[in-house]
């Protein structure tokens, strides 16, 4: 299907950008992996689209004391094949690569991607277990929030008219911590029915620390508190990581579609749950 | 589509029914909808326009309040269409006191159709949730103030 008519503006500079987004039914356009379609299908008309996927400054990996900052229009290709984050932060390059297809990763980006904040994306899985934040920019001001607060609803994100993703920073992960993204995928989407982020680290035989973020189930992505309570502290057996899995999804409103029911949903993620925190360990040292 | 769930209203029963029964209320806390329009017993005529995301559509529809018993249930007949597709549904609300509140259930079958349907099917169910609970959030503030 074709798009109904829209202008189109590529601007150069950030600021340029933010100026364009003061009118009124404009949207941001970075990758165009889920607005295009979108736009496509007459589900979204927006009058005007204002392109920051040609601003040099918004594309980049670097890394700063403890953290990687990691440019909006930064591909899912780039994040999954970076050196960098392959090193220092595993987890999101694994969860990467699990993105769609080769082609949706050579061109969405991971400010689009959170700032659609599809229930089922799956880098908010990893973003939430790893206590990632964004920064946000608009024409007069900067503002830092964790994506715990970013993440708001179903479709809804923190952003404010007029805001702009600027980057996402990542802790770089300590070299004992193990990680794994284990996913269940709806093949004709690419979306995960239920994605896993865990992480985990062991001191003196007993878990730590236990990071768990889940996308797919609820109406938005989130981080499984009553898991990581249940594991930290234990020595990580088969049966720690059984009965810690079982209460990923207790108290969840599941989504249910199509593809998988709500109680097959629940099911799914307590299985991935427990293949993620048993990959996980079996990388950590 | 099935949906169904409840929340709590902070309000007493019987001004929970009255709430709920109230046009101007329903206006006010149905995200995207300006005013009802009175067009017969317990019937208006609405226009929603509804915005999630990247998704947007205006929707003209009707509700309908049926089979009114205060203040204990009613139900709710809703039916709207607009370019991206068209929702018929029909849902019963059923009203129990909760202390000083009151537990608002929801038991409906929705119908979707059109292209929103026909694409957007992994997405209807979080979206009608989040469409009601933006409802009742609406509708607890209101009860408050």
């Amino acid at each position: 299907m074709i798009a109904q008519n829209f202008d189109y503006t590529a601007p150069a500079t950030l600021n340029e950008a933010l100026t364009l987004l003061a009118k009124e039914d404009v949207k941001v356009l970075a990758g165009g992996m889920s607005l295009i379609p979108l736009m496509k299908l007459r589900l979204a008309t927006p009058g005007q689209l204002v392109d920051i996927g040609r601003i040099p400054g918004l594309n980049y990996i670097l890394e700063g004391p403890g953290v990687l900052r990691i440019g909006a229009t930064t591909t899912h290709y780039e994040v999954e094949s970076s050196a960098l984050v392959r090193s220092r932060c595993p987890l999101l390059a694994e969860a990467a690569s699990y993105i769609g297809d080769i082609q949706v990763r050579n061109r969405g980006t991971i400010g689009g991607s959170i700032a659609h904040a599809d229930p089922a994306a799956d880098y908010p899985a990893s973003l939430l277990a790893l206590e990632a934040r964004c920064v946000l920019v608009t024409a007069n001001k900067e503002r830092e929030l964790a994506l715990a607060d970013f993440f708001v609803d179903t479709f809804t994100t923190a952003l404010e008219p007029g805001e702009i993703i600027k980057e996402v920073i990542v802790p770089v992960e300590d070299q004992s911590t193990g990680t794994s993204y284990q996913k269940m995928v709806q093949p004709a989407s690419g979306f995960a029915i239920v994605g896993i982020a865990a992480r985990v680290r062991k001191s003196g035989g007993k878990i730590a620390l236990a990071r768990v973020g889940v996308t797919g189930l609820a109406g938005k992505p989130y981080r499984a508190v009553n898991v990581e309570k249940a594991l930290e502290g234990t020595a990580g057996s088969a049966t720690d990581i059984q009965q810690a899995a079982a209460v990923v999804a207790d108290g969840v409103d599941a989504n249910s579609d199509l593809h998988a029911s709500a109680d097959y949903r629940k099911h799914l993620a307590r299985i991935y749950t427990m293949r993620a925190l048993a990959a996980a360990l079996s990388r950590a040292s | 589509m099935k949906i169904s769930g409840s929340y709590t209203i902070p309000a007493a029963r019987e001004r929970a029914y009255q709430l709920l029964q109230d046009p101007a209320v329903l206006a006010k806390c149905m995200p995207g909808t300006d005013h009802l329009d009175k067009v017969g017993d317990n019937e208006y005529e609405m226009k929603m326009k509804m915005a999630i995301a990247s998704i947007g559509g205006l929707f003209t529809g009707k509700v309908r309040i049926a089979d009114p018993n205060p203040p204990e249930n009613f139900k709710l007949i809703v039916e709207g269409s607009g370019k991206i597709g068209f929702v018929k549904g029909e849902g019963l609300l059923t009203l129990s006191p909760q202390g000083d509140s009151t537990d608002v259930r929801y038991d409906g079958d929705v119908q979707v159709g059109g292209t929103i349907a026909g694409v957007g099917q992994r997405l209807l169910d979080t979206t009608a949730k989040l469409i009601i609970k933006k409802f009742f959030e609406k509708l607890s503030e209101t009860a408050v103030g």
